[in-house]
């Protein structure tokens, strides 16, 4: 593509500087002295005909300095700048010695579908896309508010990932946005592609196991979040949304508690957290029961267990461990297969294999039953990236019981305990409500109780108007 | 901004590192020292206590909850602070590594008779210096946590109602005990542990209610302590109770579920928990009392020393009788400390008071 | 950098666990003693049975045992683990049976044994068997192929019923160690086909003194204290000239206890039962469903289990065992003093001992 020859040194700049990128496209309107270079991919062709083209064609070159006044063109001087916009959708407008931008970006984006990971049963079903326009365009929908801000920030050296940090004014406490902000700024990376990698570099402590930012593809969870004064980070080109600060327990309550009854939403809460004990405890328990204590097992269930147990040929922990492992399998392969096959892949797994086993005497089948019910009860955990966690957890747990049973459990428990009681989300305790405890909080945290009685933001985001409603008399 | 412990974690606080390995045999002790109705004997145990945690609230009155640290500094030489110091540290370092190795013996007994006990204090240490080294705020808020998930067991206790008997406690008043002095001050080692939040006064809130946490703590700790004591003395008979090394553990033994029994097993693990408060609790304090001998020292590196120390020290006493005497001696020690340094700050504060007015 | 410090740390302890295995009980391997019966062989030995489950389900038996003679109660399981290739463990035991002569010479150091060993808790049902106890365990019924599991469901079904008294460990030490009761233990006894409960032991330091046949139980547990549920089969001899007999059935007790100081080491202990229940069979011609002739049958009812009490208190007294607990009551009505100067096991068989009885019929089933 070769420069025109009256063109400004600026323009040539330009154009040497997006040398061999074969999508960008150089157009001169000699009538009216004026040239244009845009990239056709992440412009909206309509914009591009209703904005440029048209007027472009009736203007005469009198009126061309005029038509540059209004609003939408954005009158440039740097070339750093003139790049950046044109990388960022806009077309340059060369005309004369001035250059002006106008912003007509329209990438191709997924049209808003449901969520693949956070589904639920009743309720919204619309699930953020890999646009961050469209994805603020939901929560805005959502929130009518001024007080909605939302604060953009580029980042990586290449990709210049926009990075938007929302927070309603006046219920968001500054102290979260302004740490937030120093994070964002503090990156140097070169390319980020994902909500999930974004967490990893604002996280307090990007190296545990645990989630301290939570993760969500809901408009409805981030408006949630949003209303009880957290802050939510979005990023361009990724379906995934941060919430912060947040909290352990917060990672257990799906939306739906809320759509439903109260009463539902308690039991369903409570059902949780009794995965969440079955999904650690159960399997652990079951290798230190067969291994250390059986003084434990009920003249009941003796029989059974013991007959159970009799043809395996290794000890518990290694049967366990083979079981788990097992199942770990079948669930990564099921996701990473098309849905259809996933299904048969888990049928196929889980009962030939399941139901082999047992017959070969490699493994028991209450051990079976263990691990199916603990695997069952992880997924039952609403945010996919605690569940990943805390099965990830379970193998040491698992570990620990076969090599000291109960007391083994309860080491591993006390890790556990000691390592979430020193972490922090946005320099707040992960561990609120329970530590520090705000007893409060808990009828939102434990249980869902009834809205009357929801008066109040949770305490960690420590909102400057804590009250959530005016209380009923 | 600075964190702050709340009242309820101070009350929380105090209850976990008080509540320790002394309650298996608690009720046990109770009936050999004082006789009938021995449990009566806790009454005036939370008034002693309560008394010297008035004494301890004081300091942090007249202290305008200033570190004990800072005043002892203003008016005592270093020269001669280090020694005092040193021997805090010593006290509650080895006091708190005592607990844990008699736990692991304990612990031992019932599950694990020929693995090396010193395996098992290893692992613990090691738990625990992962725990002092985050500092009192995680401490604070493990111990929260666990308080919770240990708060459940207490209603077990309703199980033995059904078996419960009034005619088994006998009329009988403190009747049939022996060497109630001794007993009395072995006993008081099931309440040490208050006396650490003498030095929680930097990081709490400066409010009377940080104050009546302190008091909270031990009288939730007192009522749990009546609470099972009389259960066992109306559960088992007078005799038996006397023959019952550890009724803790019988008691938890006795419980039957029709999926799970022998709870014993299980809920030893959960006193693990309990345990290690304490002792990170002693330990916390004995790294506080370090720091001010070797400040450059950085807290982990200090810890790390600590902990190895006592590991090496609990190498020493090797069978269940040589712990249970080294307790009952630092016992003591940590006592007198309970009452000691209190009336020293006391004194002091007076006297740096009256110097103040002077001038 | 104590990050790292800590993730060694956490490595060396992992490598540390994994080195001990010595105290691994691992389910299959396990030989589970889940009765244990103890006898008394010549020159003052003891005969030791251990019954332990067979766990291969296609073997066609249910349980092995175990026998060995030796001078001790712990020695016979360091003989009895050579003989068995699983590792002999007493944790899921479940029931325990003496021999009548070993209770004859006393249990007390025997149970004392027992429950040091703390993979044994409070829970494990104490039986006597009349005869010899290894007999009977190792007897193989045709209903029944595991003794040991068949006496222990029935030991637990008929306490729970209050049959007889509820024995564990637990109940047998309570009573042995308390000075103002004796403990009672289950007998136990080959029936022909069939082992069953034959009646109630009744023990004075350990050592066995008397016993009740089991009819005679459900009179007894109402003299020991409150029940929920019983039944009594009461023969009131001919009216009329016709057989009648009662069968009183879910019985509810109310048992209230009085003690009254006639001086001189003398005393009057007061039971007042309040008897609720259902009348399930009648065979005599009144009419139930009068109120006075039902108010009849209460007396004449409560008539027949004071007397039958009155009978069983003198028995007891006659032996010198304190089952019912009177003692309790007379030690809590004293000074401790005046309890610890009293030599119980003389005053008590001179207690005046007097039963009262009220009997309330709250329904008589559903057929006139």
């Amino acid at each position: 593509m070769d420069a025109n020859p009256q063109s400004t040194p600026m323009l040539r700049h330009i154009l040497e500087e997006f040398d061999q990128c074969a999508d960008l496209i150089f157009r001169s309107f000699p009538e009216i002295r004026t040239d244009i270079v845009y990239f056709p991919s992440i412009v909206d062709q309509k914009l591009f005909t209703d904005e440029i083209l048209a007027p472009f064609a009736q203007v005469q070159l009198d009126e061309v300095e005029q038509l540059f006044q209004q609003s939408q063109f954005t009158r440039v001087t740097e070339s750093k700048t003139v790049i950046e916009g044109i990388l960022a959708g806009s077309a340059a407008i060369f005309h004369e010695k001035d250059i002006y931008l106008l912003n007509i970006y329209g990438p191709k984006t997924r049209d808003v579908q449901q969520s693949e990971t956070e589904t639920i049963i009743s309720g919204p079903h619309d699930a953020f896309v890999e646009s961050a326009i469209t994805n603020i365009s939901l929560i805005r929908q959502r929130i009518k508010s001024s007080h909605l801000k939302i604060k953009e920030y580029s980042v990586g050296e290449i990709t210049k990932t926009s990075v938007y940090v929302l927070y309603i004014k006046d219920i968001a406490n500054m102290k979260y946005v302004e740490e937030l902000e120093k994070r964002i700024k503090r990156i140097e990376i070169d390319a980020i592609n994902d909500g999930g990698m974004l967490t990893q570099f604002l996280e307090d402590s990007p190296n545990s196991v645990f989630p301290q930012f939570l993760t969500t593809e809901r408009p409805d969870v981030a408006v949630s979040k949003l209303a009880a004064g957290r802050i939510i980070t979005l990023i361009d080109n990724s379906p995934t949304a941060l919430a912060a600060p947040s909290a352990f327990f917060e990672f257990f309550s799906s939306p739906d508690d809320y759509y439903e009854r109260w009463a539902l939403g308690t039991a369903l809460r409570l059902l949780r957290y009794l995965a969440l004990l079955i999904t650690i405890s159960f399997t652990a328990f079951y290798v230190s029961v067969t291994t250390y204590h059986y003084e434990m097992i009920p003249e009941a269930l003796l029989r059974t267990l013991a007959e159970s147990r009799n043809r395996v040929p290794f000890p518990p922990v290694y049967e366990a461990l083979l079981m788990e492992t097992m199942i770990e399998l079948l669930r990564e392969a099921g996701a990473r297969l098309p849905t259809k096959i996933g299904q048969t892949i888990g049928i196929v797994g889980g009962i030939v294999i399941g139901q082999a086993a047992v017959q070969a005497g490699l493994t028991s089948n209450v051990l079976i039953i263990a691990v199916a019910s603990s695997a069952i009860a992880s997924f039952v955990i609403p945010s996919y990236m605690m569940s990943a966690s805390i099965r990830l957890v379970r193998f040491g747990i698992i570990i620990l019981a076969g090599i000291w049973g109960n007391i083994g459990i309860a080491m591993g428990v006390t890790l556990i305990v000691t390592h979430i009681s020193s972490l922090t989300s946005l320099g707040s305790s992960y561990l609120t409500p329970v530590a520090p405890m705000v007893l409060g909080d808990w009828k939102d945290v434990f249980i869902r109780a009834p809205f009357t009685f929801l008066t109040r933001r949770p305490s960690q985001s420590q909102s400057p108007n804590p009250l959530r409603q005016i209380k009923r008399k | 901004m600075m964190e702050k412990l709340s009242p309820f974690h101070v009350a929380v606080l105090v209850y976990m590192s008080q509540i320790g390995i002394v309650v298996f045999a608690l009720p046990r002790q109770l009936a050999d020292y004082f006789g009938t109705n021995g449990w009566l004997v806790l009454l005036p145990g939370l008034l002693v206590t309560s008394f010297n945690i008035y004494l301890i609230t004081l300091v942090h009155r007249l202290g305008d909850g200033k570190s004990v640290f800072e005043i002892m500094e203003r008016s005592i030489p270093k020269a001669v602070l280090y020694p005092v110091y040193l021997g805090l540290c010593s006290v509650w370092l080895i006091f708190g590594c005592m607990i844990g190795k008699k736990y692991v013996l304990l612990f031992q007994m019932i599950a694990f008779p020929t693995t090396n006990p010193m395996l098992f204090k290893m692992a613990v240490d090691v738990l625990l210096f992962l725990l002092i080294i985050k500092g009192i705020f995680t401490i604070s808020k493990a111990a929260t946590f666990f308080f919770w998930m240990t708060f459940w067991m207490y209603f077990l206790l309703f199980w033995f109602l059904p078996s419960f008997s009034w005619v088994r406690l006998t009329p009988f008043i403190l009747q049939g005990g022996h060497d109630q002095v001794k007993g009395a001050l072995e006993l008081y080692t099931a309440y040490l542990g208050y006396e650490l939040s003498i030095l929680l006064f930097p990081y709490m809130d400066k409010s009377k209610k940080s104050l009546a946490a302190i008091y909270a703590g031990n009288a939730f700790l007192s009522l749990l302590y009546i609470c099972l004591s009389l259960v066992c003395f109306g559960f088992f008979s007078f005799g038996q109770l006397k023959k019952l090394l550890f009724p803790l553990l019988d008691l938890l033994g006795y419980i039957q579920f029709p999926f799970i029994e022998r709870l014993e097993n299980m809920l030893y693990g959960f006193f693990l928990f309990l345990i290690l408060m304490t002792v990170a609790m002693y330990w916390w304090g004995a790294l506080e009392a370090m720091r001010r001998v070797i400040p450059k020292l950085k807290i982990p590196v200090l810890a790390f020393l600590l902990t190895v120390i006592s590991y090496c020290i609990s190498f020493i006493p090797k069978t269940l009788d040589q712990v249970n005497n080294w307790i009952l001696y630092l016992g003591y020690a940590a006592t007198g400390i309970a009452f000691g340094l209190p009336v020293l700050l006391i004194a002091l504060l007076l006297l740096q008071g009256r110097r103040v007015s002077r001038v | 950098m104590y990050k790292r410090l800590s993730a060694v740390l956490l490595l060396l302890l992992v490598l540390l666990l994994t080195g001990c295995n010595s105290d691994e009980r691992i389910l299959e391997k396990l030989g589970m003693v889940q009765t244990a019966s103890y006898d008394l062989a010549e020159n003052d030995r003891l005969k030791t049975v251990y019954s332990v489950p067979v766990i291969d389900p296609e073997s066609s038996e249910r349980r092995q045992l175990l026998k060995a003679v030796t001078d001790s109660l712990k020695e016979a399981r360091v003989l009895l683990s050579k003989q068995i290739d699983l590792r002999l463990v007493s944790g899921q035991l479940r029931t325990v049976l003496f021999g009548l002569n070993l209770a004859k010479e006393g249990l007390g150091d025997h149970i004392d044994t027992l429950l040091r060993d703390p993979s044994i808790a409070l829970g494990v049902q104490v039986a006597i068997v009349d005869g010899e106890a290894g007999e009977l365990l190792s007897k193989s019924f045709k209903s029944n192929k595991d003794t040991g599991t068949f006496v222990n469901h029935l030991l637990e079904k008929e306490s729970s019923s209050n049959i007889i008294p509820p024995t564990t460990l637990y109940a047998f030490t309570r009573d042995y160690h308390d000075d103002g009761i004796d403990p009672i233990v289950p007998i136990v006894k080959d029936q022909g086909d069939r082992a069953g409960i034959s009646g109630i032991a009744f023990f004075q330091d350990g050592r066995f003194v008397m016993k009740i046949p089991s009819k005679d139980g459900i009179i007894f547990a109402l003299l020991r204290g409150d029940i929920k549920q019983g039944e009594l089969s009461i023969n009131l001899g001919e009216r009329n000239g016709r057989k009648v007999r009662v069968m009183f059935s879910s019985m509810l007790n109310k048992r209230k206890v009085s003690v009254q100081h006639l001086g001189d080491n003398r005393f009057k202990f007061i039971i007042a039962d309040s008897i609720q229940g259902s009348v399930l069979e009648y065979t005599g011609h009144e009419d139930l469903s009068q109120s006075k002739k039902r108010h009849e049958l209460e007396r004449d009812v409560a008539e027949y289990i004071r007397g039958k009490a009155q009978e069983m208190v003198k028995k007891l007294q006659q032996n010198n065992v304190d089952s019912i607990g009177i003692g309790q009551y007379v030690r809590n009505s004293l000074t401790y003093k005046a309890w610890k100067s009293l030599d119980w096991s003389k005053v008590y068989p001179g207690v005046e001992v007097e039963c009262r009885i009220k009997v309330t019929i709250k329904d008589y089933g559903k057929y006139m």
